[in-house]
């Protein structure tokens, strides 16, 4: 399995705690997010070897996560290194997690297409950003641009100005004011939008900005329901 | 070690069950051969560790979702090593 494309944004690194795991889906691959007790993250295939049960649904255990069905567990390359119901066992390097690259930049926790993409091929640094919120809609990409060029930010009245820094990650502004917006497709009409904006922006008036921008998203449905 | 031989039998469609038993003995690390095999039986002879042909039995009993095992049929070939 490979996820497109070579980067994708998986959470806010604010949402994932230590020693916790989530889920995510990128282009319909469903995805394990989890922090060890050191506070490193990791994204693996969100299926355990032994039964399939979602990892996701799984609890760390030190710097290993443990499937909760039948407890076996997996260290941070991925390998199972303990069976509970056979804790003799020395387990075989066959049963392992599929795991992908995951790197943490603009507090953002990303997820690469393999387990062995170039951290280069990442966006840029930006520094001093601050999280505002990740939102989920049923819309598509080409939705998300148009309705973001045409969405003032708070206290404008006026279309922003977007700019592309990379192909999922871009920055609305308006003035002083700057929001970076990160895009996880998680299939062909399904995102997740990843907001951070500059230390000292008005985060609260931003996830304010998000609850309408999100109806507009998903106007079709909305119209509909 | 130890090498097992089984036959499953049941509703089969032999290439799903051959696919899963591959991918199982794979997955556990486990040498596997096929024997003979039939409309309602395959006949399977695995080697490895105790522990592994145990899982492999039972993930095979369950099956791949078309499939359906009602018997399972189990020989020793070589003599385990387990305690």
């Amino acid at each position: 399995m490979t996820i497109q494309p070579i980067w994708s944004p998986v959470a806010l690194s604010t949402m994932v705690e230590p020693s916790s795991s989530t889920g995510a889906v990128v282009n319909g691959a469903e995805l394990v997010v989890w922090r060890d007790s050191s506070g490193k993250a990791h994204v693996w295939e969100d299926r355990c070897p032994h039964r399939g049960m979602r990892m996701s649904f799984g609890f760390v255990r030190g710097d290993h996560l443990a499937c909760l069905y039948h407890g076996w567990q997996y260290d941070t390359a991925g390998q199972c290194r303990h069976i509970p119901a056979h804790p003799q066992l020395e387990v075989p390097q066959t049963i392992r997690m599929q795991t992908f690259a995951t790197a943490e930049r603009n507090g953002l926790i990303w997820a690469g297409a393999t387990a062995d993409v170039d951290p280069a091929l990442l966006p840029a640094e930006i520094p001093g950003l601050v999280p505002v919120r990740s939102l989920y809609a049923d819309c598509t990409v080409a939705k998300v641009m148009a309705t973001l060029g045409a969405t003032p930010l708070p206290g404008s009245d006026d279309a922003p100005a977007l700019e592309t820094i990379s192909e999922n990650y871009l920055s609305v502004s308006s003035g002083p004011l700057r929001l970076f917006v990160a895009i996880q497709t998680m299939g062909p009409d399904k995102v997740a939008l990843h907001l951070m904006t500059n230390q000292g922006a008005p985060i609260a008036a931003l996830a304010r900005y998000a609850q309408p921008l999100r109806l507009s998203l998903e106007t079709p449905l909305a119209e509909v329901a | 070690m130890a090498e097992v031989a089984f036959v499953f039998s049941g509703d089969l469609v032999q290439a799903s069950f051959r696919q899963f038993a591959l991918h199982r003995a794979a997955r556990l690390a486990l040498a596997i051969d096929f024997g003979a095999s039939g409309e309602r039986f395959v006949d399977v002879t695995v080697a490895g560790d105790d522990a592994l042909i145990d899982m492999f039995e039972m993930a095979c009993s369950l099956g791949p979702y078309d499939c359906i095992i009602h018997d399972v049929a189990r020989r020793d070939v070589s003599p385990s090593n387990r305690n």
